[in-house]
């Protein structure tokens, strides 16, 4: 502080004055000694100033600071050196370098390849799942129609939303601060885009009295829509394609948030210099977010009905296999089954498989098998050696050829003997007596279940012709005219009964006995019984048989009437001619079930 | 890469169109200027060493159908003033055009250009006219939109004065 004397006026000096001046001097230096010591020091280091380093560590800081906020001339000048310390650092210690650097660049690496593979897959997914469909035909007819890529068409197609790009815009200068695009997008003039949006946003605002504060939130042209998020020194520009959702737009107003938070000075301080925004490309990547149409759950139409028609084929496939089975099973049960058939071997020839073995002629056709299991016949054949069976089965049906048997007859076999059980005639008994000898595996043949019709029919003629009586009045020899009926029916009977004694190889006699009542001498009983059936015989003798003898026996009194069983009315049964069948001197014996002749 | 926004302002038809045409071929349409009132464009050059990205925004020249929009000189870095060296009125719009941007974006660089300078016998416009604004800009030239004369030094003097300022 500059100290001014009071007013004192200029005087000569003195001897007084000199005493005084010394005076004033031994004050001074007693009053300001310490200050003159200190300011003669300062003025040697003035006068020998060197900035040390220790002066130069304390406010270096500070100027570098102060420096760069003028202007960029520090900047400028710390660049080369900068650049040429970083060049030497890099060639000297690269793996220090190497390992600073590998944090940052290795993450940033495998998100980068992780997302290009990420949007590899789903481009090819898109592209694998549309590429066989019905849809994805008609697809490829456009790709070719209209010289597009098929990929590119199943994404235009197949797309709910996809964030095409995004723009982080400067709010006060409209200048960019960076810019992303999804893959396969191109872009040019993004910085003047990003000033038309700015000025678009400005021209809007204007033309409507808009507060600063307000801005154009969305455009929409066509299949494209700019979603813009506002901030306060910042705007976020999303170009998107499709419907985007609206929790989208929540995402992208918090994406911007989260950059205002991250680089409000840069943003505030923003001069042109976007390159420290670059590190903003993550979070702005994450908006590059694509939404594509999810495929209907289940199979397209197509599928549907190739994957019924490959069901159905299966199925068929396995029914037939099944079936093919059954009926081998069943072939094969059969084949072993059936008498007079021996497989020895199975063995496939030419696509199909052959039975080799032995087959009694008279065995089941093999071929006839086949068609009753259903078995294919191409795929099967048969190469038999003749033989004879001997099995139960087999020498019954040999039987069975052999005699030919009536319907009547029914053949079995017990061993190695025929039993023929039934009713056969006559002739067929002969027969099967002469051949059943001839049937291998045949040593003995039973009849005795057989009954012999033609014997059977001769005894009933027999029975029935023995059952007649031709009734005479008393005293009469001649009979009477009404009894002529009777007579016919004996002739009917005695003519069929000559008939089966042919066929039968017999030669029966009938005897024609007469008789008369008690009444009367026995000698003239004796004449008029002979006289009644000598007149039947006479009767009967009008035809001609082959082998029958008739022969007439006068017998008497009736043995059989009781005498005195009442008057000449009651003797009417006694006085009668009846009939006897007798061969070989004897008469037949009526039998049930006769046995036939050997 | 640093970018700058500078506007080109200026009367009706002196030529800034013409003018940012010759530095480059813009991607957006002339009709821009007469709906939206702008068209802007974006060109990349090196200037002392630093390579700059100037984002052109062309503004409506002023008329009595339509004024400059204040809000679009808003975050300019410098403009390009132009005057039609052929018509005395586009000096007066360029001074009102001047005393918005000083108000809405403060003492920024600017250059002024007389341009159609091709015609310059037909020149009604003198120095004296133009001198208050000669003493503010950072480059004063006469240029021609039509040969070309003068337009990229122009915009290299402007990037120049904007990177130091």
């Amino acid at each position: 502080m500059e100290r001014t004397p009071r007013s004192s006026p200029i005087r000569p000096s003195t001897g007084y004055d000199r005493g005084e001046s010394e005076d004033f001097s031994a004050l001074r230096r007693l009053l300001l000694s310490p200050e003159q010591i200190q300011l003669n020091r300062l003025r040697q280091r003035m006068d020998t100033l060197v900035i040390g380093p220790q002066e130069v560590s304390r406010v270096l800081p500070d100027a570098i600071r102060l420096r760069a906020q003028q202007d960029n001339r520090l900047l400028a000048s710390l660049l080369p050196i900068t650049q040429e310390a970083l060049a030497l650092s890099i060639k000297q210690s690269p793996q220090l370098i190497s390992d600073s650097i590998a944090p940052i660049l290795g993450s940033a690496i495998r998100k980068a390849i992780s997302r290009a593979m990420r949007e590899m897959f789903q481009s090819l997914n898109q592209t694998l799942e549309y590429s066989m469909s019905w849809q994805g035909l008609q697809w490829r007819w456009e790709a070719w129609k209209t010289g597009r890529p098929f990929v590119e068409v199943v994404v235009l197609h197949t797309l709910r939303f996809r964030v095409e790009q995004v723009f982080l815009i400067h709010k006060k200068t409209g200048l960019l601060l960076n810019h992303v695009m999804a893959e396969g997008i191109s872009s040019q003039g993004e910085a003047a885009i990003s000033g038309m949006l700015t000025a678009i946003q400005d021209f809007v605002r204007d033309s409507f009295q808009q507060g600063q504060d307000e801005g154009l939130e969305s455009l929409r042209i066509g299949d494209l829509t700019v979603w813009i998020e506002q901030g306060s020194s910042a705007i976020l520009a999303s170009v998107i394609r499709g419907t985007p959702p609206v929790k989208l737009r929540d995402f992208l107003q918090s994406t911007l948030e989260s950059l205002h938070v991250q680089y409000s000075d840069s943003l505030k301080d923003f001069q042109g210099d976007a390159a420290v925004f670059l590190e903003t490309r993550p979070h702005l990547e994450d908006c590059l977010q694509a939404q594509f149409v999810k495929k209907r759950k289940g199979l397209p139409v197509v599928l549907w009905v190739c994957s019924g028609l490959l069901l159905a084929l299966l199925g068929w496939w396995a029914y037939q296999a099944t079936l093919s089975h059954q009926q081998w099973t069943e072939l094969l049960k059969r084949i072993a089954a059936e008498p007079g058939i021996v497989v020895t071997t199975i063995q496939e020839e030419g696509g199909r498989t052959v039975f080799h073995g032995l087959r009694d002629p008279l065995a089941v056709d093999p071929e006839q098998l086949l068609e009753e299991v259903g078995y294919p016949p191409h795929a099967a054949g048969f190469h038999f050696e003749p033989f004879i069976a001997l099995t139960p089965e087999m020498v019954r049906k040999r039987a069975i050829t052999v005699l030919q048997p009536p319907g009547s007859v029914e053949v079995s076999i017990e061993g190695s003997r025929i039993i023929l059980t039934g009713e056969s005639s006559h002739g067929w008994i002969a027969r099967v007596t002469r051949s059943a000898s001839a049937i291998p595996g045949v040593s003995e043949i039973s009849l005795e279940r057989l009954i012999d019709t033609d014997v059977k029919q001769f005894e009933a003629l027999q029975v029935e012709l023995e059952g007649q009586a031709i009734f005479f009045f008393p005293g009469q020899g001649r009979m009477p005219d009404r009894e002529l009926v009777k007579i016919q029916q004996v002739k009917f009977i005695l003519q069929e009964l000559d008939e089966k004694a042919i066929q039968l190889g017999r030669k029966p006699s009938i005897e024609v006995m007469g008789y008369s009542s008690p009444v009367g001498t026995q000698p003239i009983n004796v004449s008029l019984s002979e006289r009644r059936a000598n007149n039947v015989l006479e009767m009967l003798n009008e035809i001609t048989f082959q082998v029958l003898k008739l022969s007439a026996a006068g017998k008497g009194v009736d043995p059989d009437v009781p005498s005195g069983s009442g008057g000449e009315q009651g003797y009417s049964a006694s006085r009668r001619v009846s009939f006897k069948v007798v061969e070989s001197g004897f008469p037949l014996r009526r039998e049930v079930g006769a046995r036939s002749e050997p | 890469m640093i970018q700058k926004k500078i506007c080109m302002l200026g009367g009706f038809a002196v030529g800034k169109t013409s003018l940012v045409k010759r530095l480059i071929s813009g991607m957006f349409s002339e009709k821009y200027l007469t709906t939206v009132g702008v068209k802007i464009d974006q060109k990349s050059l090196s200037v002392c060493g630093q390579d700059l990205l100037l984002v052109l925004w062309d503004l409506y020249g002023d008329d009595d159908f339509q004024k400059v929009r204040a809000s679009y000189l808003q975050g300019a870095s410098g403009y390009i003033l132009v005057i039609d060296g052929t018509r005395k009125e586009t000096v007066e719009v360029a001074g009102k055009l001047h005393e918005l941007a000083r108000k809405t974006i403060g003492p920024v660089p600017f250059v002024l250009l007389l341009n159609k300078h091709d015609l310059v016998n037909e020149w009604v416009v003198e120095s004296p006219m133009v001198s208050d604004l000669s003493d503010q800009a950072c480059l004063v030239s006469m240029v021609s939109a039509k040969t070309g004369e003068g337009v990229e030094a122009a915009f290299s003097a402007l990037s120049e004065a904007m990177l130091k300022s």
